[in-house]
């Protein structure tokens, strides 16, 4: 606990200059999860495995393109611990697991009374990747692309008799199909500079239990990444996102869906050859939400590690 | 729903059968560094061989080039030979190294990957040990200090079979 408290101590600390800017993102359910897969290659036989902690605040109060003052003093939050692995199957093929625990917290005013918790197993996700071009001292360019699956396999009934919204269960609680794909130039045959993009669809054509849906989500990143000697670096990017109306019986709901612009910084640093350590952020630079108001993202900001077998 | 996860996962278990494959070492003709002699992988059939991928701007090939050079020089076997492989797009960042880190084997250019492909190179450095009828026995990537006492061993070791 005390770790914990230390570790989002020195999180918050880090990222406060980025955090007094204006925020965005989605309160949708579920934890961050493509966001939390490596997009690096991986090698037959290689087996990476990583751990993500996330805190992600969603009190802003969004009318389209414009900040509204909440006066109701709403909070609402989220805290995702997310595990997961990559293993090289074969030259150029590579699968990634993940599975996910939240905590989403909502609270009204300043009683205790107005105040609502949720926890569960959330969403798992499989990822099979096939990476025709890779970065090598020959080649600058490299090419993975990926199909996987979403699986419910968590909490959706959160709240006992009076079950919670839906931003507030674990678990999205439907299955969705997933569209991957990432590309990354080196500036240099060390490719210690590199560009990267990456892109991903995912489908969310069934319902939950409750005849519920969250829309179909495409996410686009685009960034630059830096290493600095033989164990810092550094990279900066932009995430852009977009989702239409979630939809109950088929129809849609109100005050959801949108697009988000957001700046994505991390640096890392490799404490020995096999372990990673990585920090970073999600700040809003720009969002158009649908419906008359949404909560939405004020910033998140994350604490990994990764460590190879 | 559990059916479609089952049937994927079956696929990706099944899927490792395809990497194990036991190797030949890729046939290579590649200039001196420092000249224009041919050397071929060819030429050593008959010697345990150590092909070590290199560059100067990847500092664990810093380290590991001077100590591959003093096993080499310890082992002092006719029976064992180092072939390194620098794959500096300018070769001349690969001589200034050796300027100042000479070593006592002998020292390939490959600018343009044409060993370095086929060997399937990634990431740097990366070292093949070849023993004597060019088989590939074991990969090496990445260097750590101490990898060179490990693989003195195993070069003794099959020295005397």
């Amino acid at each position: 606990m005390i770790t914990r408290l230390l570790t989002f101590s020195l999180l918050l600390l880090s990222l406060l200059p980025l955090t007094q800017t204006e925020a965005a993102t989605c309160s949708c359910a579920g934890a961050p999860l493509l966001s939390s897969i490596d997009s690096s290659s991986t090698e037959p036989g290689d087996f990476f495995f990583n751990y993500t902690t996330e805190y992600h605040e969603m009190s802003d109060l969004v009318e389209g393109t414009k900040d509204i003052r909440d006066e109701s003093g709403r909070e609402r939050s989220s805290i995702s611990q997310i595990v997961s692995g990559t293993y090289g199957l074969a030259d150029r093929w590579s699968v990634s697991g993940l599975l996910s625990y939240i905590e989403h917290s909502r609270s009204v005013g300043t009683s205790f009374l107005g105040e609502q918790n949720t926890s569960g197993l959330s969403d798992a996700v499989v990822l099979l990747r096939y990476t025709p071009s890779y970065i090598t001292p020959f080649s600058r360019h490299e090419v993975s692309l990926g199909v996987g699956v979403r699986l419910p396999v968590g909490k959706d009934d959160a709240g006992g008799l009076i079950v919670q919204s839906e931003d507030m269960q674990p678990s999205v609680g439907a299955q969705g199909e997933i569209l991957w794909s990432s590309y990354s130039y080196a500036f240099n045959q060390a490719s210690t500079l590199q560009l990267n993009l990456s892109a991903n669809y995912t489908f969310n054509n069934e319902e939950n239990e409750r005849n519920y849906s969250f829309s179909d989500e495409f996410n686009f990143a685009v960034g630059i990444s830096q290493s600095i000697g033989t164990r810092f670096g550094y990279s900066a990017g932009l995430r852009y996102r977009t989702t239409d109306a979630d939809e109950r019986n088929g129809f849609e709901i109100p005050n959801s869906g949108g697009e988000w612009l957001d700046f994505v910084p991390a640096i890392q640093y490799g404490v020995t050859d096999d372990l990673t350590l990585s920090l970073s952020g999600r700040v809003p630079i720009a969002r158009d939400l649908e419906g008359a108001l949404q909560f939405t993202t004020s910033y998140s900001y994350a604490f990994s590690m990764t460590y190879a077998l | 729903m559990h059916f479609k996860f089952i049937r994927f996962s079956v696929l990706i278990f099944c899927l490792p059968s395809f990497v194990i494959a036991q190797e030949l070492a890729q046939e290579f003709s590649a200039p001196l560094i420092t000249g224009n002699e041919q050397v071929r992988l060819s030429d050593y059939r008959g010697k345990l061989v150590f092909l070590d991928f290199w560059a100067s701007w990847c500092p664990p090939c810093l380290v590991s080039l001077p100590a591959y050079d003093k096993m080499y020089r310890e082992l002092d076997s006719e029976d064992f030979e180092i072939i390194a492989i620098n794959v500096d797009e300018d070769i001349m960042d690969g001589i200034a190294f050796l300027e100042d880190h000479p070593v006592s084997y002998p020292v390939l250019a490959d600018p343009d990957g044409e060993v370095g492909i086929p060997y399937g190179v990634r990431s740097l450095p990366v070292s093949y040990l070849i023993d004597k009828e060019g088989r590939i026995v074991q990969r090496y990537r990445s260097y750590k200090s101490g990898d060179e006492i490990l693989l003195k061993q195993l070069v003794e070791e099959l020295l005397d079979r």
